[in-house]
């Protein structure tokens, strides 16, 4: 070998001794710098993105689930397709030529053209085997009982944010577990999310609904509606010891799964959003005071003055003139005149005192979205006829809900109610977190003296003589009130004399009550008391209730009934 | 008969072992190729590392082809080759196809090549044939003749492409086939005082006649950082990826700077890196030590050669491919402008692959007939 060989053998092993000299030093010296400038470059920090939480009744049944939705996607690297084709998947996904052509042309690589198409259209794309515009499937929201506790559960728009009802106010308990992840990004921009990896559930949401509940109002309303070609309506059933709600539901109604298709008539929740004067429901205010105050016993006679009373300057009549009455038959017979009397006895501070009490005049906290306070003025500003006023209900507006929760404190014995609709909520883990309020029994708002004697008018009302014979369940006894109100008509400055606010609210059994519930029905044609168009539908849904929770038939019931007759003297039901 | 009985003969004498580390380089290569045109947003894996393989088929027949014959009669025709390859260039000039801002394709029916490419076989021919008729040292009259003939003309011809990796390639492989042939001492010391004086000079006329972007490569090279997202940036993500492969490598398929396309030329001129990210030091150490392995046999081969033409060719076809790997790695380490050059064997591309092919067929046959008395 001679020096000539030697020298190149030379040349080679200098050049691979520097080559690998500047491997180790970029690869194993200063990697670090290099793998951080790569991470910094190809990473994007997003949200953790996660699929909603199923939202469950009382009893586990599903309410709100997830379904895989197919959305459509332009991946403009691979995209190479005809206009011709182009115009075909224009007329399948119902987006416009122009549209689809402006996003081929655009900048960015990958872009959504429609979002959770139904299937008929999945399939018709993946028969045109496209170049360039696929499918992902994405988590749609699928509430499974359709209309039903529409206001409830509410609903969420196309990024499977919550709009409406617990859906709305649980939105960061069902999504939100507050992390961030990275996803990895292109040099032009482009985000890849690996869905499988940092997809993770989030919290259930057991409501206090009853589907089975749920489904027999949803199914009177219906027919309420149609019997009294009424505007609207609205039923609440509540647990009174907890608060906890049985089951809501309000017409005009709207399907969750599809929002955009209603108007905001339909998507509002009338139970905690609309106020209406409360009419002779709200008498509850006024007995109860009396009572407490010690300024009536149950068997005093009240003169009903023949049925009206002058308050201010206004004459105040009885829907059917009485004379003298017991309390007990003011109550059970609903006299606007005896009822004001005994107002007069109260006094307006005081009356106020109670109106409070019952908790009217401020939002009952339910965790459902916007909840108003209805309306109650100070002593201060009352006119001279709100004393005659406002004890029957008028002057004074509250939501179905307050009024239910006024009679739940008469139904749990006195005690404070606070609705809510979500039972619990459960971690990931599978960890539950309750969040209705135990019936602890320590607010007493209402003695159990008063309790008492209120249950045994309220029960009269449903009883021969009463304004709402027609709540009577079998087997069963009912308490309860009925109202009717008439709507203040802005435009002629004065109550209408056809349009009327027809409820019953009422519990049952009254011994111990396993629910207690309002109807309302806006606007009834044929009839207007809350007698005749509200007390049937309380009727119709605790009967079907009461066999559904399998609620025994009290055997007493003939006995007690007795007593409650003796005391009665009316006609027909009125108001 | 005789035919038959020779192919048996040789057959024995075969380099196997230079073919494995071939098909050693040029598999990995085509893993690699793979993993760098990855897709992300879709499924479709695009047929890059098909057309690699089958490249590598039609380069594995050339390799044969230029194996089985006998190198005697690329000697005979050796001038004739050279002459052929030149017109070739000329041609390419005129009628060539334009492609990324160079004219630098022949089109011959349906398939198109670089005829610089196949060029660099035909000229280490033509070099060594002319080095193996002078007797003893090369003179003054001589080394200016071949300087002339196998230096400048094809210098200035590739150069107009333009493709300036390759001309300074065959010029480097003139000069080192020169040395190789020894040129007398007082010219020797002329060149090395000229080679010292020379380049500050050339340089400045070279790079009056660069293009921009070979230009803005240069500049670049020297200040890689101050522009990373303009023409530094190739050489700032090149770093980038070979350094994120730190010791033992993010595992095959898991590199991001190629399918994320942050890395530009990822599967042609950029393979090495896209490896170095998935296979870290430890592989990229193993995958140099092949190429060493391969060069060391070629230069082998050159000792072992039957006859002057032979070690001249052995020596000029090795050293070219060495300096493309060299200058390759230079440039993905960022020790030397981008210009361009392929790594050979990894690197997708047809023609280039095909040629290197041959080139090593070449050196198999030269190997293989180095007992030249037994026939």
């Amino acid at each position: 070998m001679n020096r000539r060989f030697i020298f190149i053998y030379g040349l080679i092993f200098v050049g691979f001794f520097v080559l690998l000299a500047r491997l180790f030093d970029i690869m194993v010296l200063k990697h670090d710098k290099f793998v951080k400038k790569s991470e910094n470059q190809r990473m994007a920090e997003v949200d953790v993105q996660v699929r909603r939480g199923i939202i469950l009744d009382r009893l586990g049944r599903r309410l709100a689930v997830n379904l895989e939705n197919n959305s459509v996607y332009l991946d403009k690297t691979n995209y190479n397709e005809s206009d011709k084709r182009l115009q075909e998947v224009s007329d399948i996904i119902g987006v416009s030529f122009n549209e689809l052509l402006t996003q081929v042309r655009g900048k960015k690589n990958f872009v959504w053209l429609k979002r959770k198409i139904p299937i008929e259209e999945t399939d018709k794309l993946q028969e045109m085997r496209l170049s360039g515009i696929g499918l992902m499937a994405e988590p749609k929201r699928h509430y499974s009982l359709g209309y039903m506790a529409a206001h409830v559960l509410g609903f969420v728009n196309i990024d499977n944010k919550g709009l409406e009802g617990v859906e709305a106010v649980y939105d960061k308990e069902l999504v939100d577990l507050g992390g961030k992840y990275f996803v990895e990004r292109d040099a032009r921009g482009n985000m890849f999310y690996n869905t499988n990896e940092n997809e993770r559930t989030g919290n259930t949401l057991t409501l206090t609904l009853d589907q089975g509940l749920q489904y027999i109002v949803e199914k009177e309303l219906d027919d309420a509606m149609e019997k009294w070609r009424a505007s609207a309506a609205t039923a609440i059933m509540m647990d009174p010891y907890t608060g906890e709600i049985l089951a809501l539901s309000n017409r005009p109604t709207f399907d969750p799964n599809f929002p955009g298709k209603y108007g905001p008539a339909s998507r509002r929740n009338r139970a905690i959003t609309d106020f209406y004067e409360p009419g002779s429901t709200f008498k509850i205010v006024t007995a109860a005071g009396v009572l407490e105050e010690n300024l009536v016993k149950p068997d005093d006679r009240i003169d009903c003055l023949g049925g009206a009373i002058e308050v201010g300057g206004k004459r105040i009549k009885d829907a059917h003139p009485h004379g003298v009455l017991t309390f007990m038959e003011v109550i059970q017979k609903s006299s606007n005149v005896g009822t004001i009397k005994l107002a007069q006895r109260l006094g307006k501070q005081r009356l106020h005192g109670y109106i409070k009490k019952f908790g009217f005049g401020e939002r009952t906290g339910i965790d459902l979205p916007g909840e108003i306070p209805g309306r109650l003025r100070n002593p201060e500003r009352w006119s001279g006829v709100s004393i005659g006023a406002i004890p029957i209900g008028q002057e004074v507006a509250a939501t179905p809900l307050q009024v239910l929760t006024a009679y739940s404190i008469v139904a749990n014995g006195g005690y404070k109610v606070s609705p809510s609709v979500v039972k619990e909520i459960t971690d990931t883990d599978g960890k539950a977190h309750p969040i209705s309020k135990k019936y602890d029994g320590t607010e007493q708002v209402i003695s159990k003296k008063t309790i008492d004697i209120l249950k045994n008018a309220f029960t009269m009302v449903t009883q021969e003589g009463g304004t709402a014979t027609f709540a009577r369940v079998e087997g069963n006894l009912v308490a309860g009130k009925t109202g009717t109100a008439q709507i203040f008509d802005r435009a002629q400055g004065r109550y209408s004399h056809t349009d009327f606010i027809s409820s019953f609210v009422g519990f049952v059994p009254v011994d111990k009550p396993v629910f207690s519930m309002i109807v309302v029905v806006w606007k009834p044609r044929g009839a207007i008391y809350g007698g005749i168009v509200a007390a049937p539908v309380f009727k119709n849904i605790a009967t079907k209730a009461l066999t559904y929770l399998n609620v025994p038939k009290e055997e007493k019931l003939k006995n007690t009934t007795l007593v409650v007759e003796n005391a009665s003297t009316g006609k027909k039901p009125h108001n | 008969m005789w035919f038959v009985q020779i192919n048996r003969k040789y057959l024995k004498l075969f380099d196997w072992y230079m073919l494995a580390l071939l098909l050693a380089i040029s598999i990995i290569g085509v893993m690699t190729i793979y993993s760098a045109t990855r897709p992300i947003i879709t499924t479709v894996q695009p047929n890059y590392y098909i057309k690699q393989i089958v490249w590598i088929i039609v380069g594995l027949a050339a390799l044969l082809a230029a194996a089985v014959y006998d190198y005697n009669w690329l000697r005979k025709s050796g001038y004739i080759l050279y002459i052929a390859g030149l017109v070739m260039l000329v041609i390419v000039l005129y009628a060539g196809k334009r492609g990324m801002g160079a004219q630098r394709w022949l089109e011959l029916g349906p398939v198109s090549f670089q005829p610089s490419e196949l060029f660099r076989i035909l000229l280490i021919v033509g070099v060594s044939k002319y080095l193996s008729t002078i007797d003893g040292l090369l003179t003054r009259r001589t080394f200016l003749i071949s300087l002339l003939v196998f230096g400048l003309i094809p210098f200035v011809l590739i150069l107009k492409q333009p493709h300036l990796g390759t001309s300074l390639v065959l010029l480097s492989t003139f000069f080192f086939l020169a040395i190789a042939k020894k040129i007398e001492k007082k010219l020797m010391i002329t060149l090395i005082i000229v080679a010292i004086a020379v380049p500050p000079v050339a340089g400045n006329l070279i790079w009056k006649h660069l293009k921009d972007y070979q230009k803005k490569r240069i500049v670049a090279f020297i200040e890689p950082e101050a522009d990373p997202r303009g023409i530094g940036y190739q050489v700032e993500q090149s770093k980038i990826t070979i350094g994120s492969g730190q010791v033992f490598g993010r595992g095959y398929l898991k590199g991001t700077q190629g399918p994320l396309r942050f890395l530009p030329e990822k599967h042609t001129d950029f393979i090495y890196c896209i490896f170095a990210e998935e296979w870290g030091f430890v592989g990229s150490a193993v995958i140099i030590a092949l190429y060493l392995l391969l060069f060391l046999r070629g230069i082998s081969t050159a000792l072992r050669s039957k006859d002057e033409f032979g070690r001249y060719l052995a020596l000029g076809l090795t050293f070219m491919l060495f300096q493309y790997f060299f200058i390759n790695m230079g440039m993905v380490l960022g020790m030397m402008p981008v210009v361009g050059v392929p790594i050979p064997f990894m690197s997708y591309g047809g023609t280039t692959l095909i040629t290197n092919y041959i080139a090593i067929g070449i050196l198999i046959n030269i190997r293989m007939r180095r007992l030249a008395i037994c026939y």
